[in-house]
């Protein structure tokens, strides 16, 4: 199968900010009987009226937090919802536990580094798997990469289709 | 270099010498647990793999608790769709009624002393009160454990917290954890073990115990872990679990900080409307009128939050305009608080029994909704706005003991001053 490249993901910045509830923002969970169609059009709308929609409109992008991104919010769906939406990519200064268990497991490339100095509309091209940032407007920021076995089951495209390849587990 | 128990647990599991914290290592899993919230996803995730065969299926229990009994026709087929996967997989069933998920998992034996065990739930942390490295997971997680009987974790770095003297009486685990909450803020200990070493810990029974361990899910802890004593092993051994292999931090383990608690001088807090982490006394709390009173969940729904209720309600009623639940964690724990008069004593002054679930705690069920402006207090772990169903009302926190008091008062109380405030269990 062929892998995800995580050398060179490129996409317009959207900031959110710190504390970002996923299960309350991009989930199911207080708008139940929604198909996740439904719910990706309106995800962040609490934080950013229109969020999807600008999203769309830049042919997806890469998500920009502070800290704790995915707090209290443990469904995976967030994470589909969000490739649905076309983002490509999370940066930020931390992640809450289970999100960041999610977002790898669904093979969403993220990134813990301090976020502060990226600026909402900027362009950037991501090596995710260096931690590697470059920015339309700034330098290059150097990030702590994440361990080699999260970089390949995001490569993967996640935990499921790893073990299909991989069904003893080996990295 | 030592290690600390979270990384014994993870580096016996995986078949190596050591890990450290940082590393990311594959597991075998010891016993997984599903609840009714996140089965429906663990099934389609299953199915996504597509292995015939579940080895790991009589390792596994499915637990229908939140959606217990189903508000929703929607609710009522996921809990088919669960029986049935129990049957046809010969994974172990809990139905409505037979208790929360971390209570059930214990009491059927299910885990034991220096296990790993992953549940679909974050209060899957209460299992580190049995010494056992509990954490929460999600579907793909859980279907991956199912069917394969791994899975890859990153070793967390463990904080220590040394409780040095004792609770004392009208002050509980759950003050303790309040405390931790008012200092290190909620999620401030994200991806950490937290491990709780103490005269402090020997001193509390189980139901405490489970308490402290339960709540570090609120500090985003992926663990909370406690060295098994006596008190462990004899009621592991009275539940059937397996033969317990308790595991001991080493003397040079690295930490990624040391503090201790003085528990000598600890008061019961509170959490204020909101913020699990907005901590007072409750003696600093004043003339706060409360309209609704809870006592249950995964947190604080055993047989010694029974009692410390019923210590203090015997013979009384409940302060005029409030309202009482009291929801078992388990069928077990009704029927012991059954057996030993509790339920006759609440229900006398004026509280309302519920059958063991979450419904209560996390407004699913649309069994405790407030009215407009009205406060609840709740032993429950989160306060949210919103939480049960309407952001008009608020929830504040505290154990067992401060809720009956405040019940009985009408206002938020320290129960240590009010009768039967001070009731210790003896274990």
């Amino acid at each position: 199968m062929s892998k995800m490249n995580l050398s060179s993901v490129q996409g317009q910045a959207f900031v959110l900010g710190d504390h970002v509830n996923t299960d309350l923002h991009c989930s199911g969970k207080y708008l139940p009987n929604q198909s996740a169609e439904a719910i990706a059009k309106v995800a962040f709308n609490g934080l950013t009226l229109g969020f999807a929609s600008k999203i769309a409109a830049a042919n997806g992008g890469i998500l920009i937090a502070g800290d704790s991104f995915g707090i209290n919010s443990s469904r995976e769906q967030a994470v589909h919802i969000m490739q649905m939406m076309n983002i490509r990519g999370i940066i930020a200064k931390s992640f809450g536990r289970q999100f960041f268990r999610n977002a790898i497991n669904n093979g969403m490339p993220v990134l813990e580094c301090d976020t502060s100095i990226l600026l909402d509309g900027e362009m950037l091209n991501v090596d995710f798997s260096m931690g590697k940032i470059t920015s339309s407007n700034h330098s290059i920021i150097e990030a702590q990469p994440l361990p080699q076995e999260m970089i390949q089951l995001i490569e993967f495209g996640g935990l499921i289709p790893f073990l299909k390849e991989h069904p003893d587990w080996k990295f | 270099m030592g290690s600390t128990i979270s990384e014994k647990i993870l580096a016996t599991h995986a078949q190596r010498e050591s890990v450290k914290a940082g590393d990311v290592v594959v597991c075998d899993v010891d016993y997984a647990m599903v609840t009714d919230t996140r089965a429906s996803n663990t099934i389609k995730m299953i199915n996504r793999i597509g292995k015939k065969q579940l080895e790991f299926a009589n390792k596994t229990a499915l637990v229908l608790d939140h959606y217990s009994p189903p508000p929703n026709l929607e609710a009522a087929q996921i809990h088919t769709e669960m029986r049935s996967f129990a049957k046809q997989e010969g994974t172990k069933l809990y139905d409505i009624g037979d208790g929360i998920c971390h209570q059930v998992l214990p009491e059927g034996g299910h885990l034991t002393a220096g296990n790993l065990i992953v549940g679909t739930d974050t209060h899957s942390t209460t299992y580190g009160a049995f010494n056992a490295f509990g954490t929460g997971i999600e579907g793909t997680d859980v279907s991956a454990v199912m069917t394969t009987g791994k899975l890859w974790f990153r070793v967390p770095e463990t904080i220590r917290v040394s409780l040095t003297g004792q609770l004392q009486p009208g002050v509980w685990a759950k003050d303790l954890t309040l405390f931790m909450l008012g200092k290190f803020g909620a999620e401030g200990l994200n991806y950490k073990a937290i491990e709780y070493v103490g005269q402090g810990v020997s001193a509390m029974n189980i139901d405490d115990r489970m308490t402290l361990c339960n709540h570090a899910a609120e500090l985003g802890a992926k663990a909370a872990i406690l060295e098994a004593d006596e008190k462990t092993i004899e009621w592991l051994n009275a539940h059937g679990a397996q033969a317990p292999k308790p595991v001991y931090s080493d003397a040079d383990a690295i930490y990624a900080q040391c503090l201790e608690i003085d528990t000598n001088i600890l008061a019961p807090q509170v959490a204020r409307k909101h913020q699990v982490d907005d901590i007072v006394a409750a003696h600093e709390v004043i003339k706060q009128p409360i309209q609704f009173a809870l006592i249950g969940t995964c947190t604080n729904g055993r047989l010694d939050d029974i009692r410390q209720a019923a210590a203090i309600l015997k013979g009384q009623k409940l302060a005029a305009g409030v309202r009482m639940i009291v929801t078992p964690a388990s069928r077990k724990i009704y029927l012991s608080a059954l057996r030993e008069g509790l339920i006759e004593i609440l229900t006398l002054a004026g509280a309302s029994f519920e059958s063991a679930g979450c419904g209560t705690c996390v407004g699913i069920t649309n069994h405790l909704v407030p009215g407009d402006g009205d406060t609840v207090i709740s032993t429950a772990n989160r306060n949210f706005k919103g939480r049960l169903s309407n952001p008009d009302s608020d929830i504040w926190l505290g154990s067992a003991a401060t809720v009956a008091a405040s019940a009985l008062t009408g206002f938020i109380t320290d129960p240590r001053t009010v009768i039967g405030g001070d009731w210790r269990s003896h274990s």
